[in-house]
């Protein structure tokens, strides 16, 4: 561990965590977040899709690539999720999972077992219109991104309505269906205002302090960002969800280097294709960076197995990794952050 | 055959228009296209807009499973959503078209990703010319995989597509020889895709182990060209797959192919195409006068319709509702007409199974020939699943279509109670100007007399208009184009 203050960042991939499951077991289908708790565990939240519903769940990995089983699944019964949306991890443990089709925010304990719920459709304080993104503010409440509201309401770990901000529009402070949210570690909060393409910074109270990016492709430009993670640095990662790609930028928005990703097989999708004859041979000549015809990001992720095809979230790693979740490809890629 | 609404006027004419360049129309849209007049609505038509549908992003945050559109109903709820809320429904209908004539399967190529990027080649070229569609289809990913062209090699043809291209995409059969096929496939050889070996691989374990699948990309192997000497249809040279394509467009016979296709599509039911060797057309001034246009305008397919749109033989009284819907027809147009998908929702996924239902499974055509069309859409099964869905979907006052036209009526008739014949009409009118037969219209007229008074205004004349507007989607004319 450093003690210094790096004034730059680069990302240099070192792993992938992953394999696409569709009827549930060790891997994850169209994940769409992940969390880690103090004691290495990682969290993945997957949504699944119409036609294989069995895949929905959330998974427990670890950075080794261990499996520690997985949990919840589809239903409107205690416990269970429709249109799964975020997960967060409060101080002891519990985990927190938003549902935006049910709206509602289930509690699970440190064993994984369900606890309570809550949550009521509307517009009203303490009520939720498609609960997405989750994290906890630097008292330990719950920050609830209420996207189809366009705010962010706070609520206590048992689930007591505290206060909201924000509202509908373009201006400092406002949203337009925003989706991932992070507290750093001063406290305070980063947003990802998704369809206005921007990531808005808050104070812990609420208080807007500054805002970054603009409609675009171009470095420091967004696509429909979807997630923000901030390291001890203060140096910020944001998933740039439609431009298939991870930006990078210093506390104060100077722009550090963007990555698209370069998975290799993951110990479990190593474990298939060894298993898989025919698989195993065809992909021996299988060129992962074939020439391509198309310049669209989300045609070329499409075509181009390495690369991130839907990057949903990121989420820092200890003091020295990043870790970027692909919804399209069922897994996760780490990089070290350098 | 009685008349509910005013079928002489250029209204009429559009509304025809609008049913077979689209899916029928809203109040709205003929109301919009009504101003135009036949003419401007023909130039809007060729000369679309933004399709402004909703916004894909949206679609895929709510859908995950449309971010890899996979497997069937994730691909073909994907196409559903563009197709009931875009502006510009004739691109959905030409790639409708193509869909039904190069009929590829998701069956056998198991990703719905390279079946959508081969829906969206038909809406980019669709009304082009017919030569580069053509070089698009030989090209397109999902197409060779179809067809086999992966496999066929300059040492050992695999003649599937060579012979596909010929029988039932350009010419059909009769007009080349078994030489011509093998001449043609020689031609496409080296026309694959990248990574072919772990691709195909893919497709036969129908997994999405490891990784989801990866998007299959088109390549030219030139060393697994055959550049050798080739006759086809009677000329000879070192031809190429465009080579090949150039003779195919210039030889007469395939131009009264596609006419014969259109004509199927957009004016009125033809035969079965198994038949057609073996019958003529129905009407062959209208295929020759398309044939006229498509060598006058560089093989342009978008000439061809033109040409028909703005003939007679279109605007005749014999052509207006002279095709039965297809299940894409029935289901698409009726949920446009009540308004839904202005958001993501599951009920998508319903819309598209019940296309399933009624016979058309979308992106899964139930084999290389496509769909035969006609009266073979009918069968006491699909007839009433077309109905349980129309009524379904019409049955709802708040939905935002139904809304429309029930305050369209209520504007029309401001004093409150409206008279049996004015709101069958009326419903008739605003339901995309449908005529109806004598019995079909007394029938509505009992229901409605048996309502009792009817105030558009109130929320019991509301339910009662929807409840007329279930019995019309109801009718068996409801079925017909």
């Amino acid at each position: 561990m450093t003690t210094e203050i790096r004034k730059q960042r680069q990302l240099k991939y070192i792993d992938t965590n992953g394999f696409g499951a569709a009827q549930g077991g060790r891997g994850y289908h169209f994940p769409v977040d992940f969390a880690v708790r103090k004691d290495g565990l990682i969290f993945v939240l997957s949504r699944s899709g119409q036609g294989s519903l069995a895949g929905t769940g959330i998974s427990v990995t670890d950075i080794d690539h261990n499996w520690h089983g997985e949990f919840s699944g589809y239903g409107t019964g205690d416990g269970e999720m429709q249109w799964g949306t975020a997960i967060a991890i409060d101080s002891s443990d519990r985990l927190f999972l938003a549902d935006e089709k049910m709206q509602r925010i289930t509690i699970f304990d440190s064993e994984n077992n369900y606890v309570s719920h809550w949550g009521t459709a509307g517009s009203g304080p303490n009520e939720f219109d498609g609960p997405s993104g989750l994290a906890f503010d630097a008292n330990g409440n719950l920050l609830v991104v209420d996207h189809k509201n366009h705010r962010i309401q706070r609520y206590t770990v048992d689930g007591e309505y505290i206060d909201s901000f924000g509202s509908e529009g373009s201006a400092k402070g406002q949203f337009n269906y925003p989706w991932g949210i992070t507290t750093a570690s001063d406290g305070r909060i980063y947003v990802a205002d998704w369809r206005n393409d921007r990531i808005q910074r808050f104070e812990e109270d609420g208080v807007f302090i500054d805002a970054h990016g603009e409609s675009g492709d171009g470095d420091g430009q967004f696509n429909r960002p979807s997630s923000v993670a901030v390291d001890d640095d203060g140096f910020i990662y944001v998933a740039d969800w439609q431009n298939q790609r991870v930006q990078v930028f210093d506390k104060d928005w100077n722009f550090q280097t963007i990555v698209l990703g370069e998975a290799g097989l993951s110990p479990w999708a190593a474990d298939y294709i060894n298993a898989n004859k025919d698989e195993k041979i065809a992909r021996e000549v299988f060129n992962p960076y074939p020439k391509l015809d198309v310049d669209e990001p989300y045609e070329v992720s499409a075509r181009t197995e390495p690369y991130f095809w839907v990057p949903v979230a990121v989420t820092t790693y200890g003091d020295d990794r990043l870790l970027v979740l692909e919804t399209a490809r069922h897994r996760f890629q780490i990089f070290e952050i350098v | 055959m009685a008349t509910a609404t005013n079928i002489g006027t250029e209204l009429d004419l559009i509304a025809h228009l609008l049913r077979r360049t689209g899916f029928g129309s809203t109040p709205g849209e003929l109301e919009e296209a009504g101003e135009l007049g036949y003419e401007g609505t023909l130039d809007q038509l060729f000369n679309p807009g933004d399709a402004d549908p909703l916004p894909v992003d949206l679609i895929r945050r709510y859908h995950a499973d449309h971010n890899d559109l996979r497997i069937p109903p994730s691909s073909g709820s994907f196409w559903m959503y563009r197709l009931v809320t875009t502006k510009t429904p004739f691109e959905e209908k030409i790639a409708l078209f193509w869909h039904r004539v190069f009929a590829t399967g998701q069956t056998k190529v198991i990703q719905g990703k390279v079946m959508i990027s081969q829906i969206d080649m038909f809406r980019k070229y669709g009304l082009g010319s017919f030569r580069e569609l053509l070089i698009q289809l030989s090209k397109d990913p999902a197409m060779i995989l179809w067809l086999d062209n992966q496999d066929n090699h300059k040492d050992n043809i695999n003649e599937n597509y060579g012979r596909e291209i010929l029988e039932l995409f350009a010419m059909g059969v009769g007009n080349y020889t078994e030489d011509d096929v093998k001449e043609c496939a020689r031609a496409f050889t080296g026309w694959t895709i990248a990574n072919m070996p772990y691709m195909s691989t893919k497709m036969r374990n129908n997994t999405l182990r490891p990784y989801g699948y990866i998007a299959w990309q088109f390549e030219y192997d030139e060393s697994d060209h055959d550049d050798g000497e080739k006759t086809f249809l009677g000329e000879t040279g070192n031809f190429t797959g465009e080579d090949v394509i150039d003779i195919i467009c210039k030889n007469p016979a395939t131009p009264q192919f596609i006419a014969r296709h259109l004509y199927h599509h957009f004016v009125a039911d033809e035969l079965p195409v198994p038949q057609w060797p073996f019958e003529g057309p129905k009407d062959p001034e209208a295929i020759q006068l398309m044939v006229d246009a498509y060598f006058a305008n560089d093989y342009s397919i978008g000439a061809m319709l033109r040409a028909m749109f703005e003939s007679d033989i279109f605007k005749s009284e014999t052509k207006r509702f002279a095709r039965i819907k297809s299940p894409a027809e029935v289901v698409v147009g009726t949920l446009r007409l009540a308004g839904d998908f202005d958001w993501p929702t599951d009920d998508v996924y319903k819309a598209t199974a019940a296309c399933n239902y009624m016979g058309q499974q979308l992106l899964g055509p139930t084999s290389v020939e496509g769909w035969m069309g006609g009266d073979d859409w009918i069968s006491t099964g699909s007839m009433v699943q077309r109905i349980n869905f129309a009524s379904d979907t019409i049955g709802d006052p708040d939905k935002r279509g139904v809304k429309a036209i029930v305050s369209r009526i209520a504007d029309r008739h401001p004093s409150g109670n409206v008279e049996p014949e004015a709101l069958v009409e009326d419903c008739l009118g605003l339901v995309g100007r449908l005529r109806v037969e004598d019995g079909t219209l007394n029938g509505l007229l009992a229901f409605v007399r048996e309502q009792g008074d009817v105030d558009p205004s109130t929320e019991d004349g509301a339910g009662k208009i929807t409840s007329l507007l279930q019995l019309i989607v109801s009718t068996r004319e409801y079925q017909l184009a």
